[in-house]
């Protein structure tokens, strides 16, 4: 039977689709439904200053593990803090679960920043942070799905000077099936079952 | 020194709190139930408590004066300090800032953006001053307003700029109170309403028994003495779980260490392969052998099942 694939980026573009409808909304400039689009044909984007930004973060942590990071650099601080909490863990780490929704056989799949200990973290370069953000966020209910032995997943908040740290354990985790569930259902009603199908085929 | 996970249940833990909720809720009382609590109150608002519930307090008008009172030799009778309210304390802390520091101000003597982050790294250092060094436990008290998110309506600490997150830091507990019908209620868990942090077991939405008279303050006592409860059961089982996951990362290590040609590594596959594993270990040494493995240019033969 074939499987399909989902993962977090996935989910999280639908959901921002959803809850910020560009055409009955004109403050926003961005069209979520179009940038959902292109998630779901699995088509390049360009990045984004912000996306540059927390790839630049990530690296920075990345180069103090490896005893290469520029301790001039203005972001060093709280990429060392980050650096010392993932030490000795393994990073990039790719995990995958095939579950079982509805009448789907469903690959899920998600990078892990880092696994160490029981913890999965995850590294967010942010210029605006609120205690609480990633409450709504699919990545840890995804993630926690992927590595079930996992305790629990822990964000790793930074807008370059401040570090923050805002933790998940399961029993406050929203169950990953159900948005899956919901989101296959939304795909079905809005006629773009078939798009997903031809680009999400796993493997 | 070196010190195991199982060691955290040497002595009493003491607990960083944080209550927040709106003015006139009950906050003050419930913060003062705390054992043997110094009342740190900021906010002039002790005559608004039940006289029954007061609790010895101080009533600093500078941070200095917060500073200079809260030493080791005036807390000897008490085991948890109080302040009433965070957001206060903030504001005394602003002042203060500015007189180390000119450029933590501006002209019109709010704060700077370097200001408002040196007040979140003082607002750290001092309850990490009172949980470590004087060692208390700390419970602030923050009101709380709601904020506009699309449809939703969230609560927040009324703090100013970014500090309102960093004070979630230190803290071991926090949460919301609000009144659910007729109860007032604590809620110590993440939701769409707001953040929140509960552990050990503690937390959802605690029902706070009213105060009949003659009722004793007690609740975050008896919160405080259920944490340190689920603290020890949860040091002991996490403390096997760990040992089980450092032995599994220790022997794995070691066996990968062992590996040096496709021979060795064909004679610790086994071994490898026998590792009683716990938490995330399997996933954490697969890849440490896999890395290994590539380092020393081996390929896994599937038809003869060995490397070479």
């Amino acid at each position: 039977m074939e499987r399909y694939m989902v993962t977090h980026s996935l989910l999280s573009s639908w959901l921002y689709a959803i809850s910020e409808n560009p055409y009955e909304d004109a403050t926003t400039e961005r069209d979520p439904m179009a940038e959902f689009l292109t998630v779901l044909r699995r088509e390049q984007t360009e990045q984004t200053e912000a996306m540059l930004k927390g790839i630049a973060f990530e690296d920075l942590v990345t180069a103090i593990l490896n005893g290469t990071g520029d301790q001039t650099h203005e972001w060093y601080y709280a990429a060392n803090r980050i650096a010392g909490i993932i030490r000795g863990g393994i990073l990039q780490y790719g995990a995958k679960q095939q579950v079982r929704i509805g009448d789907r056989d469903v690959m899920l799949y998600g990078r892990l920043d880092a696994l160490k200990g029981g913890v999965i973290y995850d590294i967010k370069y942010t210029g605006h942070y609120e205690a609480g953000k990633y409450f709504d966020s699919t990545q840890h209910p995804m993630y926690l799905r992927l590595v079930p032995e996992a305790r629990q997943f822990s964000y790793l908040v930074s807008n370059g000077k401040d570090f923050w740290q805002e933790t998940y354990r399961r029993d406050e985790t929203a169950d990953i099936d159900r948005i899956v569930a919901n989101f296959y259902s939304w795909l079905d009603v809005q006629g773009l079952d078939e798009l997903y199908r031809q680009h999400w085929q796993a493997l | 020194m070196i010190r195991q996970p199982g060691e955290t249940t040497t002595k009493v833990k003491k607990i960083r709190m944080l209550i927040a909720g709106y003015p006139g809720i009950g906050k003050s009382t419930l913060g003062l139930s705390a054992p043997r609590a110094l009342h740190i109150d900021i906010d002039h608002g002790i005559d608004r408590i039940e006289p029954i519930y007061r609790r010895p307090f101080i009533q600093p008008q500078t941070y200095d004066e917060v500073l200079n009172d809260l030493i080791p030799e005036n807390l000897t009778d008490f085991d948890s300090l109080v302040f009433d309210t965070g957001g206060k304390l903030i504001d005394l802390m602003k002042p203060w800032a500015i007189k180390q520091d000119p450029k933590n101000g501006k002209r019109d003597g709010s704060l700077s953006l370097q200001g408002y982050g040196f007040v979140g790294r003082e607002f750290t250092r001092l309850m990490d001053h009172c949980f470590y060094q004087l060692d208390k436990h700390v419970v602030v008290l923050f009101h709380a307003v709601e904020d506009k998110d699309g449809d939703a309506t969230r609560l927040r600490l009324m703090v100013e700029g970014g500090t309102k997150n960093s004070v979630w830091l230190p803290m071991d507990l926090g949460g919301f109170m609000e009144m659910i019908g007729n109860d007032r209620t604590l809620g110590l868990s993440n939701c769409e309403r707001y953040y929140a942090k509960g552990t050990r077991g503690i937390n959802g939405v605690l029902k706070i028994p009213a105060l009949a008279p003659g009722d004793p303050n007690v609740f975050l006592t008896k919160l405080f003495e259920q944490y340190q409860k689920k603290n020890e059961a949860d040091a002991e089982m996490f403390a096997e779980m760990q040992e089980a996951y450092e032995d599994a990362m220790r022997r794995g290590n070691e066996i990968i260490a062992a590996v040096t040609d496709a021979d060795s590594a064909n004679l610790n596959m086994s071994l490898f392969k026998d590792i009683h594993h716990a938490l995330t270990s399997e996933r954490e040494l697969k890849v440490a052998w896999n890395r290994h493995i590539k380092e020393l240019g081996l390929t896994y033969d599937l038809e003869t099942r060995a490397y070479k």
